[in-house]
């Protein structure tokens, strides 16, 4: 029994079912039974399996290594109790001399691998030896036994940390990312500059619509300020010159906007198509064109503008305006107020009767490169 | 290749120049309690035509065509923006200049002649004609066509070395 104990772990074939653990254990016992002269039977019966199984052996070879510990660590009382569990079952003889007991049950256990006699037996022995290696092991070893199985929780590393997280909720936020990647990815530069034109376009049809108002209304209260065949002009000076260069500033800023706003209809930069569309009277094309005139004849204006709005009374020391000069500075200045008034206004209805005309975003975006081979075309007329 | 967010990025700083620069040439004139303070915002404004012209010029450097060499084509090209850019920072700073120049002692004069009322419409007349250009220019860079290569590319290139 000495002599044999060191040898079991380097023999030990590593198959996985309960039978097999005992093989080493015979292995060694053999050179014994022959010396202690068994019957043939035993001996066959030992040495079959063992030849058997060697195949196997290279098939699960992760057979835990933990039965070779347990081969090396197990006491000689669990192989007593072994022995005692698998007697009670199938030998009912008591045991007494140790070495030959085990050989002979051994014997009987790996019998019915090979007959098909005694399977029953052989099912309980496995229940049993899986038991007896549940209750040995647990406080031995803690490695886990079975089989691995996939935890809900998963460890990701988030700012040079490693933070649990929720498998199923990690899978969702992966699809997110993955969808907003994709949704980044296809917003290109090109889809950038279209928004931003056509978010253009939809602040300058406000301004046209608000510049058309606010001129109408700037000119009915000149109108009213003025009276009946200009005969208030001294009131209108009065009233209107806190008015009457915020008004102007105003009037600009709405005109800049509504006129970059309308060229854009018409695309300005290319002349050819500008031009066809001015002879055709694009609606655009023409809102472009008193959008333009009612800008030049605003800014003629200014000079106007800023002598009514440092309007003095004219008796006063180092005042602009003389007493008799009101009306020949005023009238043309109204008159040009309501032109203005009239062209913004049907500029507007113009633009308004067809807000989603836009030549500029339908050549700029989508008929650039045909354009180019314009040496091309030079070449073939040239010749 | 023009990065999206870079594009986006210069393309907002653009507007934004753009934006002050309208807001000066529509609300200078009300804006003349002192003279120091139009001074500061004509300052502002030039330099800030300065570096929307240094802006528009990287952006062709940027370019592919520009890179192939076809230095010639991208100003063939753009040609108005760049004679409008140019010409504008030409009558701001003139016009700047002669009218700080009146009001410097007092800003409330009625400070108009001839000259100055021609100078200042046409000033404002080219400066809505450079906003179109400008606009016009800034978003038509964002086109990825004229950052990668193409057939029409190659057909330049080849009639520039024939």
């Amino acid at each position: 029994m000495e002599g044999v104990r060191p040898r079991p772990p380097r023999i030990l074939p590593p198959v996985p079912s309960g039978n097999q653990d005992e093989i080493p254990l015979s292995r060694p016992k053999k050179k014994k039974a022959k010396k202690s002269s068994l019957d043939g039977v035993g001996q066959v019966a030992v040495h079959q399996p063992s030849e058997s199984y060697e195949p196997l052996t290279s098939e699960v070879q992760d057979v835990p290594p933990q039965k070779k510990r347990r081969k090396k660590k197990v006491p000689p009382e669990s192989e007593t109790s072994f022995t005692e569990q698998n007697g009670n079952d199938m030998d009912p003889s008591p045991a007494e001399e140790t070495v030959t007991r085990k050989q002979w049950k051994r014997v009987k256990k790996t019998r019915p691998a090979e007959g098909s006699s005694e399977l029953v037996v052989e099912d309980e022995d496995i229940i049993e030896d899986e038991q007896l290696k549940g209750t040995e092991q647990h406080p031995v070893f803690s490695a886990p036994t079975g089989i691995s199985q996939p935890i809900s929780k998963v460890f990701v590393e988030k700012n040079r940390r490693f933070q649990a997280a929720d498998r199923k909720d990690l899978i969702k936020t992966t699809e997110n990312v993955e969808m907003f990647m994709d949704i980044k990815a296809s917003w290109t530069t090109k889809d950038v500059a279209l928004s931003v034109h056509r978010g253009f376009r939809v602040i300058g049809l406000f301004t046209h619509g608000f510049l058309a108002g606010y001129a109408v209304w700037n000119i009915i209260v000149i109108y009213i300020l003025a009276g009946n065949q200009f005969s208030t002009l001294s009131n209108l000076l009065q009233q209107y010159k806190t008015l009457a260069y915020p008004a102007q500033c105003l009037l600009y800023f709405l005109l800049t906007i509504s006129t970059v706003s309308a060229f854009d209809r018409i695309d300005l930069a290319k002349a050819t198509v500008a031009v066809r569309s001015f002879l055709t009277l694009d609606p655009a094309a023409i809102a472009s064109f008193m959008y333009f005139a009612a800008l030049v004849l605003s800014l003629s204006q200014q000079m106007t503008s800023d002598r009514i709005n440092l309007y003095t009374p004219p008796l006063e020391n180092g005042s602009l305006w003389i007493s008799d000069e009101e009306k020949e500075i005023l009238q043309p200045w109204i008159v040009i107020n309501l032109v203005i008034a009239l062209l913004v206004g049907i500029s507007w209805f113009f633009l308004s009767y067809r807000p989603q005309l836009d030549h500029s975003e339908e050549l700029m975006f989508n008929g650039e490169v045909e354009e180019y081979p314009l040496p091309d075309k030079e070449a073939k007329l040239s010749s | 290749m023009l990065q999206t967010s870079n594009y986006s990025l210069v393309l907002s700083l653009q507007f934004l120049l753009l934006s002050y620069d309208l807001f000066v040439n529509s609300f200078s004139e009300l804006l003349r309690m002192a003279p120091v303070i139009q001074l500061v915002l004509f300052i502002i404004q030039d330099i800030t035509i300065l570096f929307n012209v240094i802006i528009i010029f990287l952006m062709f450097f940027n370019t592919f065509v520009f890179q192939a060499g076809l230095v010639n084509l991208l100003f063939h090209k753009f040609k108005g923006t760049i004679v409008l850019s140019a010409a504008y920072l030409a009558l701001s700073i003139s016009f700047h200049i002669w009218v700080m120049n009146h009001r410097w002692k007092n800003s409330n004069q009625f400070v108009w002649t001839n000259g100055l009322q021609t100078l200042f419409v046409f000033q404002r007349l080219v400066a809505v004609l450079y906003y179109y250009f400008y606009k016009r220019t800034a978003v038509h860079l964002g086109d990825p066509r004229f950052y990668q290569d193409s057939l029409w590319l190659r057909k330049e290139f080849a009639q520039v070395r024939s």
